[in-house]
């Protein structure tokens, strides 16, 4: 080597710097997409909650009462003193730099419309910091239960509020006579053998079940008179409930705890939904909500006042509710200005109208749940079926395996074709050959469930085949027949991952317009839909329809609003899906 | 679980129980029948009201009329399939000036340079990207970025555009290419890579030199999906783009190729044929007239154009994909 470096001049001197740009560029290209997405967002935010004219004061009050409370709750929770002073850091230089780069670009560059530098700050480094304490602190057992119990509550009220919406088209009566004949007799049958060890009673369930749910769907004309409705949702949703959570916490050993954690959401369900009617809102639905959200509830506060660990957390609901509280009596007793956002109670609780100032998504929003609903339902069943089908029943080689390749392309193939051209499948086939209608809900729901069939699919198939060959081995090995295989050991197994894919899959149905366009789907109904017949419209049709509006307060009023309507609800339903996908990978 | 009541059966007694097991089987099979049955089903509704279609206008008139109006009411029908292609074409390609550079160095990146941190935190978001309604990319390309657009670079650009639409077609398929070149990517083997170090090389080097080439088959069926995706796209242009099929004014250059002004195209409004599809779906839908049949001759094309694609991107990654 050292004969020749003569004509190696050079050799081993690297220039440096093509490779540090070369880094740094493809870190920013990265990060571009989502940036440009980021700052898309915060406009639409700022519109739809009309921040742009929410005064200093007001965004100081709720910072002081609402996010430095909740600050302090994940510091306390994470308990780590170098997390504290990093955050005190990022949060008190944050606010110089901010100020400062605002000021200097306002200065120098361009003036930034609609954004102040306090409202900068608080989306360039409250939000992140929050998100980042809110992810330390639910690591701690405080902050743990605290979110747990917050996830419930919120949880029920959007479930709650679903099945409600679900009730608007289905037929209380039916399902009345459904759960009274078939589905009570069926889950006691059940229940008993699988107690007794009774397997004819388990075997029979099914069949009972059945004969139930027929005889109810003929009885429905023949039965004259009924209960009110409020009996029929206390007697076949709020008492079930109830009845699950005591006996998940009799099953603890805890007789009394049982009796409360049943008995006093029933007795609040039961009272909310008659006295809902006075204060003006609607019974039912008040009750279904109550029943829903108070006894998850119950049954995890049971569970984290017996375990003893993190106790205060519990009071992270209070402490949210009661920072919003003195947030508001302190705006309303000083007088400060504050902002008339655009999505509010009153935004998705009616329907839309010619002057923005009325308008609201109501309709849409039913009309969302209940397509998303039967979406789910039907994806889901296909869905299980075919990945099962392909990973658990056919075989790698001859017809039967070339046959499983071909089914395999062509799923491939599905997902990608075009979402549009699956609204021509569904105006041609359902709404004009089968005479399901057009823009109805079932034409709809049939077409987005055909639409994310593929991607269900993918995702079940990943999940069933991420279970490990042994436990198949092992049940095959204790003579199961292969369906006993698939619904003793593979099922349960990958069910969370499914579940997971599902609710990833219907979180990109309930944002799909083009179909909905092609198979007719109103752009703006005024009431909200009372069969699965009748004519619907969807979140995103309406947000399709005001965007072409051309006055200013629906464009950026609006639409903003109804944009951020649906990123809240798209946001749950992935959320739920990544906890879920979280707690089954913890579990294993 | 909950085989514990379950005592095995050890005689195998048919009858009942091989019912049961067939029944199952049958469903199953079902379900699986229904994803061929869905592609059947698209082709021949798309192929049955197209055939009514090209019996009425003439296949090589519908492929070069360059004219698109299939409103009776305003004067002559007539159904000229080139300037939705160039509006299609003028997206796409935008798009893709944005999403290919951009996903190949964000796929670069987190293959190459990023530590697992920062990529188990960057590839989730970035998923979010192609997670966002496509109404609402619409929404955003007219309502703020055609308006920054005017305000700062374009101030001639009109309120529907295919610039703005184009680039929120672009960065919604980023995640595409990024997520599937990364893939291929993290394929490479390490010895390659350890090679190249060995022999002198700097990590830009090895990333540029041997990875992206060691890679290129997944890079290039990416491209094809992205591409094909954002041919695909409806609500973005539908929104952002507006409903005008223009055919740009069509120069020649000195050895007679007609050519366009890409700028006479970005910045004014325009149609791609999804958006075509949209309008005539918006306005009549009674079925047995020209123009709903068109819908289905549309849609067809594009129907045949993305399956094209897709069996291409796949023939490239398995083709040409290196064996480690």
């Amino acid at each position: 080597m050292a004969t020749d470096d003569s004509n190696a001049a050079g050799f081993g001197e690297v220039s440096r710097v093509r490779g540090i740009a070369f880094e740094y560029l493809s870190l920013g290209a990265s990060v571009a997409g989502l940036v440009a997405l980021g700052v898309l967002l915060v406009y639409v935010a700022i519109d739809a909650f009309d921040l742009a004219n929410a005064s200093p004061e007001w965004l100081l009050t709720y910072f002081l009462t609402l996010v430095v409370p909740f600050l302090l709750f994940c510091l306390y929770s994470a308990g780590d003193p170098a997390v504290t002073r990093r955050v005190a850091g990022v949060l008190g230089g944050g606010l110089v730099v901010v100020a400062a780069a605002f000021a200097a670009i306002e200065a120098f560059v361009v003036t930034i419309p609609r954004l102040s530098w306090q409202l900068a700050y608080l989306f360039v480094v409250v939000a992140p910091t929050t998100a980042y304490l809110a992810y330390v602190g639910s690591r701690g057992r405080v902050g743990a239960v605290g979110f747990g119990l917050l996830g419930r509550l919120v949880g029920g009220v959007a479930i709650g509020l679903a099945v409600g919406t679900l009730f608007l088209v289905f037929d209380e009566l039916v399902w009345f006579l459904a759960y009274t004949l078939g589905v009570l007799p069926a889950a006691a049958l059940y229940a008993y053998g699988s107690r007794r060890a009774a397997n004819r009673a388990v075997t029979a369930a099914i069949p009972v079940g059945l004969v139930g749910l027929v005889a109810a769907v003929f009885l429905r004309g023949v039965v004259g008179t009924y209960p009110s409705d409020l009996i029929i949702y206390l007697w076949t949703l709020a008492v079930p409930i109830a009845a699950v959570g005591a006996f998940l916490v009799d099953a603890r050993g805890s007789r009394v705890g049982a009796a409360v954690v049943g008995g006093v959401p029933l007795a609040l369900a039961t009272a909310g939904g008659f006295l809902a009617g006075s204060v003006g809102l609607p019974g039912p639905t008040t009750l279904i909500v109550i029943a829903l959200t108070g006894v998850p509830t119950a049954v995890y506060v049971h569970r984290v006042i017996d375990g003893g660990d993190g106790v205060v957390g519990l009071g992270l609901p209070l402490l949210i509710g009661g920072g919003v509280l003195v947030g508001a009596l302190v705006v309303e007793a000083w007088g400060v200005p504050a902002p008339d956002p655009w999505l509010d109670p009153g935004y998705v609780t009616e329907a839309p109208s010619r002057t923005a100032a009325e308008a609201g998504l109501y309709p849409a929003i039913v009309g969302s749940v209940i397509i998303i609903a039967l979406v789910a339902v039907l994806s889901f069943v296909l869905g299980v079926g075919t990945s099962v089908f392909l990973e658990e029943y056919t075989a790698g080689s001859g017809v039967v395996g070339s046959l499983t390749r071909l089914l395999q392309i062509n799923i491939a193939n599905l997902a990608a074709i075009p979402s549009v051209v699956y609204g021509l499948l569904g105006l041609g086939l359902f709404a004009n050959l089968l005479g399901f209608g057009y823009g109805t809900a079932v034409t709809a729901s049939l077409t987005l469930s055909l639409l994310i069939l593929p991607i269900t699919i993918i995702s079940a198939q990943e999940a069933i085949r991420s279970v490990p060959d042994d436990l198949r081995r092992g049940s095959d090995a204790m003579g199961a027949t292969r369906w006993q295989t698939t619904k003793n050991v593979v099922l349960p197994e990958a069910f969370p991952g499914i579940l997971t894919g599902t609710i990833l899959a219907l979180g990109r149905a309930i944002g799909e317009t083009a179909p909905l366009i092609m198979i007719g789907a109103a752009t703006t109904v005024f009431s909200a839909p009372t069969s699965l017949f009748s004519r619907f419209s969807a979140m995103p049709m309406q947000i399709y329809a005001w965007a072409g509006f051309p006055q200013a307060d629906f464009r950026y009023g609006v639409v903003a609003a109804g944009v951020i309507t649906l990123l809240i609800i798209l946001v749950g339903m992935n959320g739920t899906a990544i906890l879920l996908r979280n707690r089954a990978e913890r579990g294993n | 679980m909950t085989d514990s009541t379950e005592s095995p059966d050890l005689q195998r007694r048919s009858g009942l129980r091989r019912l049961k097991e067939g029944t199952y089987g049958g469903f199953f099979a079902a379900c699986a029948a229904v994803t061929l049955l869905t592609t059947v089903a698209i082709f021949v509704t798309l192929l049955s009201d197209a055939v009514v279609f090209f019996s009425e206008v003439p296949i090589a008139e519908f492929l070069t009329s360059t004219n698109w109006s299939p409103n009776p009411a305003g004067g002559g029908q007539s159904f000229g399939i080139v300037p939705l292609l160039i509006g299609t074409i003028v997206v796409t390609v935008t798009a893709a000036f944005i999403a290919l550079p951009t996903g190949t160095l964000t796929a670069i990146y987190l293959s190459e340079y990023a530590t697992p941190n920062a990529r188990s935190i960057l590839k989730p978001l970035l998923e979010i990207l192609a997670g966002i309604p496509t109404v609402v990319y619409g929404y955003f390309a007219l309502v703020y970025v055609t308006p920054a657009l005017k305000a700062t670079l374009f101030p001639e650009i009109s309120t529907f555009n295919a610039l703005s639409a184009s680039i929120m077609v672009g960065i919604m398929t980023i995640p595409m290419v990024s997520s599937i070149s990364e893939d291929a990517m993290s394929a490479v083997p390490d010895d390659l890579r350890q090679a190249g170090y060995g022999l002198g090389a700097t990590k830009f080097e090895v990333s540029t030199g041997i990875v992206v080439p060691a890679s290129i088959s997944g890079i290039a069926s990416s491209y094809i999906l992205a591409v094909s995706r954002a041919i695909g796209e409806t609500m973005i242009v539908v929104v952002a783009m507006g409903a005008q099929a223009r055919m740009p004014a069509v120069g020649e250059t000195l050895f007679g190729i007609p050519y366009f002004n890409p700028a006479d195209v970005l910045l004014d409004s325009g149609m791609t044929i999804t958006v075509a599809m949209v309008q005539i779906a918006g306005g009549d839908l009674t079925g047995g007239t020209i123009p709903y049949d068109s819908m289905f001759a549309l849609g067809l094309a594009l129907f045949v154009v993305t399956l094209v694609m897709n069996v291409l991107s796949d023939i490239i990654a398995e083709r040409y994909r290196e064996e480690y």
